[in-house]
């Protein structure tokens, strides 16, 4: 079944993808506000993991070598929570404008439901792989924790928000090319 | 078309996606003693002898003066202050220089230590390497300038063991460990070696000079 889309018309995208997109930005600033409030605490708990872990860390017990090592960590750790706080802010509002973009445009439901459900769960899922990465650090270190983030959560979101924004290019050029009668 | 072109920018994506999160990028940090120590030599280049005296009593360079004091050079605290008090540039930097030298001999000597430990991995063994060399150099580093001035063959000597430790614990190509990082032992008991001999001329010129 195919719909004609009046692509002069904004048509809104369903009400669980605004839903999504705005608990997204909704959990961003949730996590900032935490990020300030607790950065202390936060920081104490990471660094006192990190130490009951010195083999996963590499610290070899020498003052001037260690603080190096956790102060890197920490950095990251910090890093982490900064990047989910900004890209599920971001993502939330990608979300809305490309849904909205793939809900006008497209005129299968098939395609529209596709795209729009990919944009979607990709896009309010990416950051949290940023919040996970933050919360392995002191349990994995920063590389495991990273390589863990990467194919549980950025690669299949990720791919999932690419795949979709390529496929949604391809149809707004297609409309361009054969425009709507 | 469209979907061809889809097919094409995702796959091309996707496979170079793995390693392209953005994930920020760390600058290593000064630590309180080597903030303390260019506050000290800033203030002693301006001959802002008095501030650089203030920074020197309540700063970390002190504080780590005296917890280290039992494998210092005896009265090294009371010697960096009295040349504050009088103003010899010179004296104060050969004094940090002698404190430096003493902090990277010391972790030189751990870093020999720590890589003879048997039962490690090649690959444990040569980050622990990495991260001693790195501690080093950035003690070293700081009064690498004032060492050359004074015996340059010192300095010559920590550079080159110094570089040729890092070639035995970089990692070989592949990101493979490197085949015996236990080599990188002699070139930094040399390190320790050279800072041992640095600290004691320097100390008995110092002695002989005051």
């Amino acid at each position: 079944m195919s719909v004609v889309a009046n692509a002069s018309v904004w048509r809104l995208p369903p009400r669980w993808v605004l839903l999504v997109a705005l608990l997204s930005i909704a959990c961003a600033e949730i996590g900032g506000a935490a990020m300030a409030r607790f950065k202390v605490e936060l920081a104490r708990w990471a660094r006192d993991r990190m130490l009951a872990r010195p083999a996963v860390h590499g610290l070899v017990g020498v003052r001037d070598v260690d603080e190096r090592i956790l102060d890197e960590a920490l950095v990251k750790f910090d890093a982490g929570l900064r990047l989910f706080h900004m890209h599920a802010e971001g993502m939330g509002l990608v979300i809305i404008a490309t849904t909205m973009v793939a809900t006008t445009m497209a005129q299968s439901v098939a395609v529209r439901r596709t795209i729009t459900a990919l944009l979607t769960t990709g896009g309010a899922g990416y950051p949290v792989g940023y919040l996970l990465w933050s919360a392995l650090i002191p349990s994995y270190g920063p590389d495991g924790a990273k390589t863990i983030a990467e194919w549980l959560v950025w690669v299949p979101f990720g791919s999932a928000t690419i795949a979709a924004l390529w496929w949604l290019v391809g149809l707004v050029a297609l409309r361009m090319l054969r425009p709507e009668k | 078309m469209a979907l061809a072109t889809t097919i094409l920018a995702t796959v091309i994506t996707i496979t170079s996606s793995a390693a392209a999160h953005h994930v920020g990028s760390y600058v290593p940090r000064d630590n309180a003693v080597t903030t303390n120590f260019k506050q000290i030599k800033f203030s002693v280049q301006a001959k802002r002898f008095d501030v650089a005296l203030q920074l020197f009593e309540s700063g970390a360079v002190r504080a780590e003066m005296r917890a280290q004091a039992a494998v210092l050079p005896a009265g090294l605290e009371e010697a960096t202050r009295a040349a504050l008090r009088e103003g010899d540039g010179l004296e104060v930097e050969r004094r940090l220089m002698i404190f430096f030298a003493a902090l990277a001999r010391d972790l030189a000597v751990e870093a020999d230590r720590q890589l003879g430990e048997p039962g490690v991995t090649p690959e444990t063994r040569a980050a622990t390497g990495r991260k001693f060399l790195e501690a080093i150099w950035r003690y070293y580093n700081l009064v690498d300038f004032a060492v050359a001035m004074r015996d340059s063959k010192s300095s010559v000597a920590v550079r080159l063991a110094f570089d040729e430790a890092e070639g035995y614990v970089k990692p070989a190509a592949g990101s493979a460990a490197p085949d015996d990082p236990a080599k990188a032992r002699q070139p930094i008991q040399r390190i320790a070696q050279v800072l041992s001999t640095l600290i004691e001329t320097s100390s008995t010129s110092a002695r002989r000079s005051s």
